[in-house]
């Protein structure tokens, strides 16, 4: 006979607390997915996607936009179909991850071919997001969504405080430097993560009561999205092609170069959300993130390296007392 | 880190069972799903020094970076060189493992960098990029060694592969490197093959060695680099005609002797999931290299493929993951 699973013993002790009945039926047996097979299987769910969608664009001709739309639908439609027949079945999850992607894609390509306004492309797309995550229903699916939302999200409040072109998504190094004023680029930011980092906040405070409820198939990916968002969102609330295309790099010398420093905040944040729903892949995630984000540190923005080494070297030194501090306090007879 | 069971078994409990708040409240709490106070200040205090620490590190080499007119050769040597002179002292009166001794000690690796950084900025050595981080790598060796930390054994490990990633990806047919390998008689891909080679080697002598300075996430970094440029070679050994045939059949044989230790030892699925991964994108070149020339169907073939093989290697992942907690549990 083997020995009960991890799953099998908390239910037994579920039992013994008298927090369920003695005759209670064990539960079916759940998928334990690590977060790298999760991450694996997201990516190449998203790459097939994109292939399929290049498969029908140059197989069958689909040249107008509502054709695209209609295509865009019913691979949707099609999506929902599959996750909702079979919920256990991985491959038809993994296709219909595929044909998720592809759909999304189609009808975004529909809706926002002629348009010319960064808003209303980052604020569709943001629709589209919240629409998967509220129908589709798989877990890898509203986490993506989720995760993607967040982007639209950045996205739709910077071009709605800022305004923009289309291009000034990946491209225009002038977005943040000096077209704007420091209460518009302060406010943005304030709108773009305060929400973001009230709601990660509440989820996890409030995470027995939406595990309670069947809130938690929409909570869960909800706050899995949001954390990565938070980790890495700043990386593409910013300009990030501009050095890589040679673009002006260090050369404005400016109060903004703050805004790296405030994303690794974040990142920290989200490491710390991590580690408390005990999420080792999240809280690694997190850390890299605010890795890369004092990499952009030193290659974005516009003020000299020295007072950046002086910066560094003051929050270094802030850090360090905190971490000092905090680990006296612990410390048999120190300060509780 | 995580808990036993997962937080997408524990959702499956609270709706199996229709519990209410408390009763996951009490759920939570008997699987441990939660820190509790100690531990959550004992992370805090440990993300503060060590983001403390790795803030100290930028500001130097963001310092010395900054190209420093104003100070003359013998001030920028000296204030550096004076640095890594209080780190040693440092860590002769706090040694390892103390974690002032570490950060020393780590402070003092980073320093080695940016001295290094400096002297070829200084008297324009006219060394490659590569060659400074590999210099680096190894004058900082006995440092990261003294440290005795897990993060400065991956801040060695990452300049290592930085300075090979370098080597590899420039291609450089001049400099004494490229010389002794004799570049005429390698390809590209033997190469990287050899680098991969490489990483794949030291993940052995960690897994053999179990140091405490080189722990489960440092050996991550260390296959994962394995495979990272594993991979790089077998798509080039599949697209490149000139490269030999003997890259791909290393590929493969690197990645069943991983698997096969893997499985053997059954500790960490990940080492699993990146043979697995490096598979899937390599097959997925060769798919591609097989039908040659753009066709219609192609991306509909590579698309079921990557759908087929991430559903298989996800499924045989998640099984052998499940029978392996199961097995550590009896």
């Amino acid at each position: 006979m083997s020995a009960p699973s991890a799953v099998e013993r908390l239910v037994d002790t579920l039992r013994t607390r008298q927090v369920i009945a003695a005759d209670a039926p064990a539960p079916d047996e759940a998928e334990h997915r690590p977060w790298f097979v999760a991450m694996m299987l997201g990516i190449a769910g998203w790459l097939a996607g994109i292939l399929l969608l290049v498969f029908i664009e140059t197989n069958f001709r689909v040249n107008t936009r509502t054709a695209i739309g209609m295509v865009g639908l019913a691979l949707l439609v099609a999506a929902w179909a599959m996750y909702y027949a079979d919920r256990k079945a991985v491959f038809l999850d993994q296709f219909a991850l595929a044909l998720s992607i592809a759909g999304q894609c189609a009808l975004a390509w529909a809706l926002l071919d002629d348009v010319d306004s960064g808003f209303r492309i980052a604020s569709t797309l943001l629709v589209i997001q919240l629409v998967v995550l509220v129908l589709m229903p798989n877990r890898t699916a509203r986490t993506l969504a989720a995760l993607f939302g967040v982007i639209a999200w950045v996205y739709t409040v910077r071009f709605a405080v800022l305004s923009g072109r289309p291009d000034d998504i990946i491209f225009d190094n002038m977005m943040n430097t000096v077209r704007y004023g420091a209460g518009a680029i302060s406010l943005a930011w304030m709108i773009s993560w305060a929400p973001l980092l009230l709601l990660t906040t509440w989820l996890i405070r409030r995470e027995s009561d939406w595990m309670a409820r069947n809130l938690r198939v929409f909570a869960r990916p909800l706050l899995a999205g949001a954390l990565l968002g938070l980790a890495a969102g700043g990386i593409i609330a910013e300009p990030f092609l501009v050095p890589a295309f040679g673009g002006q790099v260090g050369l404005w010398i400016s109060w903004q170069t703050i805004f790296p420093l405030l994303s690794i905040g974040l990142a920290l944040y989200a490491a710390w959300c991590a580690f408390q729903l005990r999420s080792a892949g999240l809280t690694g995630f997190a850390i890299v993130a605010a890795l890369f984000h004092l990499g952009r540190f030193y290659y974005l923005y516009g003020t000299s390296l020295t007072w950046k080494s002086v910066i560094m070297f003051c929050v270094g030194a802030a850090m360090l007392g905190a971490g000092m501090l905090l680990r006296r306090s612990q410390a048999p007879g120190g300060v509780a | 880190m995580q808990p036993e069971p997962s937080r997408a078994e524990l959702d499956q409990i609270a709706g199996h069972y229709g519990l209410d708040s408390a009763g996951v409240e009490v759920l939570l709490e008997v699987a441990d799903a939660r820190p509790g106070p100690g531990a959550r200040r004992q992370f805090l205090a440990h993300l503060l020094r060590i983001g403390g620490v790795l803030s100290l590190a930028a500001g130097v080499v963001f310092f010395v970076a900054a190209n420093w007119s104003e100070i003359a050769v013998f001030g920028r040597f000296g204030l550096l060189e004076l640095l890594l002179l209080a780190c040693g002292v440092l860590a002769l009166f706090r040694p390892p493992p103390a974690f002032a001794g570490r950060a020393a000690m780590f402070l003092a690796f980073i320093t080695t960098g940016a001295l290094l950084a400096l002297f070829g900025q200084t008297y324009q050595t006219g060394a490659d990029v590569h060659e400074l981080f590999l210099g680096w790598a190894l004058l900082g060796l006995p440092l990261a060694v003294l440290a005795n930390w897990s993060v400065s054994s991956a801040a060695w490990l990452l300049v290592l592969n930085l300075a090979l990633a370098l080597f590899c990806g420039w291609h450089p047919t001049g400099g004494l490197l490229w010389a002794m390998l004799g570049w005429h008689r390698f390809e590209p891909a033997t190469v990287i093959i050899g680098v991969a080679l490489i990483n794949a080697a030291l993940w052995f002598l960690f897994e053999y060695l179990k140091l405490e300075a080189v722990p489960g996430w440092v050996r991550r970094i260390v296959i994962s680099c394995a495979f990272a440029f594993g991979t790089w070679a077998g798509i080039l050994g599949i697209v490149d005609r000139d490269a030999s045939p003997l890259v791909t059949l290393v590929l493969l044989v690197m990645m069943g002797v991983v698997a096969l230790y893997s499985h053997r030892t059954r500790k960490d699925i990940y080492s699993l999931a990146v043979v697995l991964g490096a598979f899937i994108i390599v097959s997925l070149a060769w798919m591609g290299d097989v039908m040659e020339s753009w066709n219609a169907g192609m991306p509909l073939v590579m698309a079921l493929w990557l759908i087929v093989s991430s559903t298989g290697a996800g499924l045989l992942l998640a099984g052998t993951a499940r029978s392996w907690r199961e097995e550590a549990t009896t």
